[in-house]
Formats: structure tokens, sequence, C-alpha cells
């Protein structure tokens, strides 16, 4: 993780908690599939807000992608953005799975429902173990059909300093489904963050 | 007389809550383990009475560890203690010889009613 001032034991710190998190998440994720998802370790990485457009620039390109954005506050001044990216081809393959039609209206539907399965049940897993709780807002979706997605991520990004990339790759029992999660969170929220990490860290 | 204990997991937070959740009357000693080949590599050579064994780590994963358990038939009792929480998972976990699942983050409350169900304090 690109550390911005985080120590080693700070990041291991977060990457557990990342990691139960997302356990959490998965488990949702996989009970709403009724399948079995295979878990592997994300990779986080905090990176300046500036910089998310032209990462994603390259993975998303020339292809169907979508957006689900969706706001996010808690106590102590955390608040931020959650991001949910996916290649339009990855969502085709979970429609499949769920049996709607592909290109079907309701395909939309579905993933907003995913985004919200995923983000709500990853941040109340960070929540709870950050002795936070959290309020949402509603999910917003945003697809792009001619792949500029760049433009989507700027005018998204653009109000926040920091993002928190969480990498999830899912491996569903037969087929391969990718999606990129990424917080924006501001300034402030990156200094509250170590202290609460500090917190945990001497009660061990 | 200690008990000879292996603690295997990745994260150092992780080792530590596992370190933290035990009673004080827990008597035992302490080894740690940062993947699964680590842990093998502690368990083929000495004698462990109990593993703290988290599921999702590089190099060899959890499964692995109790599959290698299994095969070589080495003695000793494991509690898997994972972010993995899934039913089928868990399934998995007990058909392979675990004593106990247990879902992150661990704590006193979750580990003692199930060191007290096999005697281990």
């Amino acid at each position: 993780m690109t550390n911005l001032g985080f120590s080693e034991e700070q990041r291991d710190c977060l990457q557990e908690i990342i990691n139960v998190a997302m356990g959490l998440a998965s488990d949702k994720l996989a009970r709403f599939l009724n399948t079995f998802v295979h878990l592997r370790v994300p990779s986080i990485a905090l990176v300046g807000a500036s910089l998310i457009p032209a990462e994603f620039e390259s993975r998303y390109r020339d292809t169907e992608a979508a957006l689900v954005s969706q706001g996010f506050f808690g106590n102590e001044g955390v608040r931020g953005e959650a991001i949910v990216l996916y290649q339009m081809e990855n969502a085709h393959k979970i429609s499949a799975l769920l049996g709607y039609d592909v290109g079907d209206v309701s395909e939309i539907e579905m993933l907003t429902d995913i985004s919200s399965i995923l983000t709500t049940t990853f941040l109340n897993g960070l929540a709870q173990q950050l002795e936070n709780s959290l309020s949402y807002s509603a999910p917003r979706v945003l697809s792009s059909t001619n792949g500029d997605l760049s433009g989507m991520l700027k005018n998204t990004s653009f109000h926040w300093e920091h993002a928190l990339k969480v990498d999830i790759s899912y491996q569903l029992v037969d087929h391969s489904f990718n999606c990129d999660m990424i917080l924006l969170i501001p300034g402030e929220a990156v200094s509250n963050i170590k202290t609460i990490l500090d917190r945990i860290l001497e009660a061990y | 007389m200690a008990l000879p204990v292996l603690i295997c997991d990745d994260s150092i937070l992780a080792r530590k809550q596992v370190r933290k959740s035990l009673p004080e009357s827990f008597d035992a000693e302490f080894q740690t383990a940062a993947n699964g080949l680590e842990a093998l590599t502690i368990l083929r050579s000495q004698e462990i009475g109990l593993v703290f064994l988290d599921l999702t780590m590089p190099e060899l994963d959890g499964i692995g560890v109790l599959e290698a358990i299994k095969a070589e038939h080495i003695d000793c009792f494991v509690i898997v203690i994972s972010a993995d929480i899934q039913p089928e998972m868990q399934k998995r976990v007990m058909e392979l010889g675990a004593l106990a699942f247990i879902h992150k983050p661990v704590n006193e409350e979750k580990l003692s009613g199930i060191l007290k169900q096999y005697g281990l304090i």
C-alpha cells in the first residue's frame, strides 16, 4: 500500500480489518447468488483521489462499464463515497447466473443490488470494528457504453482528496467475476483512521 | 505442564488478538507462523497440542494445512479462526477434522466456550 504515512503496524491492522469486512460481504454475496465464492486477500492501496481516473482508465478501456456510487456518513467525521466498478461483461455473467436476460433493464437493478450488498455489508463490518456506525445515501448508477469511464470517475472523485482502493476479485464456482471497490474519503478522515488504528493497536 | 500452541495467521494483529483472547488460566507455550508452509515446518518437527489456524493466507492456505495434517496423521487439535465465514467453508473445515470454526475477529467469549468444552482450560 502506498502509505501516506501509515506505519507497517497500522497497515497490517487496516488490512486485517478489511479482510474481516470483506469476508462478511462475500458471505452475503454468496447467499444472494446462491453459490460459493473463493476469497482472495484483497489488495489495498491509499492514493490521491485525483489519480483515480487515470489508474482505472487502462483497465476499463474499450469495455462497456458501469459504476455504482453510494455515499456514507458516520461519527467522528468519518464520511465518504463508495464506488463499485464493473465491466459489463462480468455483469452479464452474474445476470445469467440469476436468470436475467442479457441487456435486460433489470440488469441495472441487479448491479445496484449487488453493489449495495457489497458496500453496505463491507462498510458496516469496517465500522463495527472501528466502533463507528454508518448511514448511507441511495445508490446511484452510471453506465458507460462509450468507454467514458474516466470522465465519470473524474466527476465523482473531483470533490475528494484521498481514495482507498480495494481490489476485489471473486472466483465463483464455475465463473469468475471481478469488480473494483474504491472508497473516496476526505483528507481529515485519513488522520481519523490513523488515530482509530492506533487505539486498536494499543489494546493488544 | 504448559501446552505447546501454534498461532498461524499472516496478520500480526490477528495473532495478537488470539493471544489477547485467551484466559490467564490458559497455561501454554506459544509459537507463531505467518503462513501455512511455516506452520507445517513446525508441525512436522515438533509436538504441538493445539493450532489456531487462519484460512486465507499466502504460500499455503489453512485448507492446505488441514489436508496435510490429515494426510500425515499429525496429532494436534485445530481451531480455525477465519474471515471467510461461508457455511460451505465451515463444512469443509469441519470435515477435514478441525475442532471448531470461529468467525473473525476472535474474542475471549468466542474462545472460552470451546476451550472449556474440550478441557483445555
